[in-house]
């Protein structure tokens, strides 16, 4: 396991492209994590109320809320971290070092548990930021205090670590497939941000399909499975009723998903041959 | 003698191509082996295989009495084709990657960097060297971890003329510290000036397997002339150790029996009173050997 790990941390110790990238990355994820009150300023100054009341009142920043409200954003920009799995994958397939650590001595396995060990460890250093900026802005803004409040619905952390490990694993899919660096990217996030969203949207909300099962086959899409991990929390504050718990349906079908990426990573893997 | 390598009936298909087709070799301890072929005659998708690379559509191999093969592969050092290294990392931070992956320690990497020639450029990063010294990267790369068994790839394509004899004797001290070497080349003159066995290979088929000086001593000729030509042909039909012998107008060519040498045939004529004025051992030549072996097989 160290073994695996450390490999990837050579690979990556001195590469600054990587450091830049992921210091965005976790520089982005704070500041939509952290930057809530200053949105909701910024609405007040431009003039916006939810349904006479001030924006800046609302208290997203309270715990426990502040879990799911931050989780929910912070999803947001994973996407970042995908894109450094693809550089990630495609350098060692383009500089043909894969095929050399593999004659040098690492079974298939060992690459890809050691590149899922770097997404874990990106995952859980993701899930910490979230987790102690969420205490620090919980400390400055939230009405209550206290360990039965802070404590509660951690359950939402856990779903955010799980999210960015799933995502990251459907990317080093892609860059298998793919194996040209930009051309995953544009894939990935043409796919992530218009098609599958538009395509989903058609399937929940159009006449036509809304009644049927389309907005049951809808939770199945990649992305949608993984986003509904962490359901939009943002409805409560106008009084709607809102998942304020990660379903075990989602759970189950993102887990699928899983699966199915860690399955066909291995197989590709294992049949492909590096030239 | 101990087997390192067995491969048996081991098949590959690219497409229509039949790129390995039934291959079946032994490489045992101590052995330079040679597998020759022209370009595409399956050589790199061979050792692809054999380094789990190139995934076989039939058959397999055995490295070290059944040793794990990703465990095997640790005490190899194989280089196949194009040097492949991180751009953005310096000699020693590449192969410090290399050392953790064959699980040997860092300390072998300052000798193989002096060895290789690349020391004083150890701190530069892989994009800026020239394709000799990416090569010359390799083959340090390879040497790390000080395997018993080494694997080359055309290992002097490429190269400078410099390199290349540097490649070469490099190659054949390495053979001496007892090392088992498997290399694949086009290149005849190669596999004669540093293979002990070879193969031949053809669209993926085992044409011919052999050891080089079996190979090449299979047909042993003697040149040999005198001023007197005449008593000199009298002399030599009656030298017990000739097969057959013909009169190429200045000379003599005496095809011998394989035990009988050059010294066997001086002393004899000498003996009846000839002195020779030309003595020419004639080896073949891998390159004629090969066509030989090409031509039989069409």
């Amino acid at each position: 396991m160290i073994r695996a790990l450390k490999l990837e941390w050579l690979k990556v110790r001195n590469y600054r492209v990587f450091w830049i990238l992921t210091g965005m990355y976790l520089l982005a994820l704070l500041v939509i994590t952290s930057g809530g009150v200053f949105f909701l300023e910024w609405l007040k100054s431009e003039g916006a109320d939810f349904r006479g009341i001030d924006p800046t009142i609302v208290p997203i920043y309270d715990f426990p809320d502040i879990w799911q409200n931050t989780t929910y954003l912070g999803s947001y920009v994973i996407f970042l971290l995908a894109f450094i799995v693809i550089i990630s994958v495609n350098n060692d397939l383009t500089y043909h070092t894969l095929r050399q650590h593999i004659i040098d001595g690492i079974s298939k396995k060992e690459y890809l548990m050691s590149k899922m060990l770097m997404i874990i460890v990106m995952a859980a250093v993701s899930t910490l930021l979230i987790f102690f900026a969420g205490l620090v802005n919980g400390a400055i803004y939230s009405h209550v205090w206290g360990a039965e409040y802070i404590f509660q619905d951690m359950e939402f952390l856990a779903a955010f670590f799980y999210q960015i490990v799933i995502y990251c694993a459907m990317a080093f899919l892609l860059a298998l497939v793919i194996k040209k660096t930009g051309f995953a990217i544009v894939v990935l996030f043409l796919y992530a941000f218009m098609f599958e969203p538009v395509i989903t949207a058609i399937m929940v909300n159009a006449p036509a399909f809304r009644d049927g099962i389309a907005p049951d086959i809808a939770r199945f899409f990649p992305i949608k499975a993984i986003n509904n991990l962490i359901s939009i929390p943002f409805g409560r504050y106008i009084f709607r009723e809102i998942e304020d718990y990660v379903s075990i349906k989602a759970l189950a079908i993102a887990t699928g998903w899983f699966a199915v990426y860690l399955g066909l990573i291995y197989y590709i893997l294992k049949k492909r041959d590096l030239k | 003698m101990k087997k390192i390598l067995s491969i048996n009936n081991l098949s590959k298909r690219f497409g229509r191509i039949q790129a390995v087709d039934k291959l079946e070799l032994k490489v045992s301890a101590g052995q330079v082996y040679g597998i020759l072929g022209p370009n595409g005659s399956g050589k790199t998708t061979t050792l692809g295989m054999i380094l789990d690379v190139v995934a076989p559509d039939e058959g397999g191999y055995v490295w070290f009495d059944n040793q794990r093969p990703v465990e095997a592969r640790k005490k190899i050092g194989a280089i196949l084709e194009t040097p492949s290294f991180f751009p953005y990392l310096t000699a020693v931070r590449n192969l410090m990657i290399t050392a953790h992956i064959k699980q040997c320690g860092e300390e072998n990497i300052e000798p193989v960097l002096k060895q290789s020639g690349l020391y004083e450029r150890r701190n530069d990063k892989f994009k800026t060297y020239s394709l000799g010294m990416k090569q010359r990267l390799s083959i340090a790369a390879a040497l790390l971890s000080n395997p018993p068994v080494l694997i080359l790839d055309e290992p002097t394509n490429g190269l400078d003329p410099e390199g290349i004899a540097e490649v070469r004797s490099l190659i054949r001290n390495i053979a001496k510290q007892g090392k088992t070497i498997i290399m694949a080349s086009h290149l005849l003159d190669e596999v004669q000036k540093v293979c002990t066995h070879f193969c031949v290979l053809r669209k993926g088929k085992k044409l011919h397997e052999g050891s080089v000086s079996e190979t090449l001593g299979e047909i042993n000729k003697v040149e040999v002339a005198a001023r007197d030509m005449k008593k000199l042909e009298t002399v030599i039909s009656k030298f017990p150790g000739k097969t057959d012998f013909h009169n190429n107008g200045t000379s003599l060519l005496i095809t011998m029996k394989e035990d009988v040498n050059a010294v066997d045939l001086n002393d004899f004529c000498f003996g009846q009173g000839i002195t020779l004025k030309k003595l020419l051992t004639q080896r073949n030549s891998l390159e004629k050997e090969f066509l030989k072996i090409l031509k039989e097989n069409d």
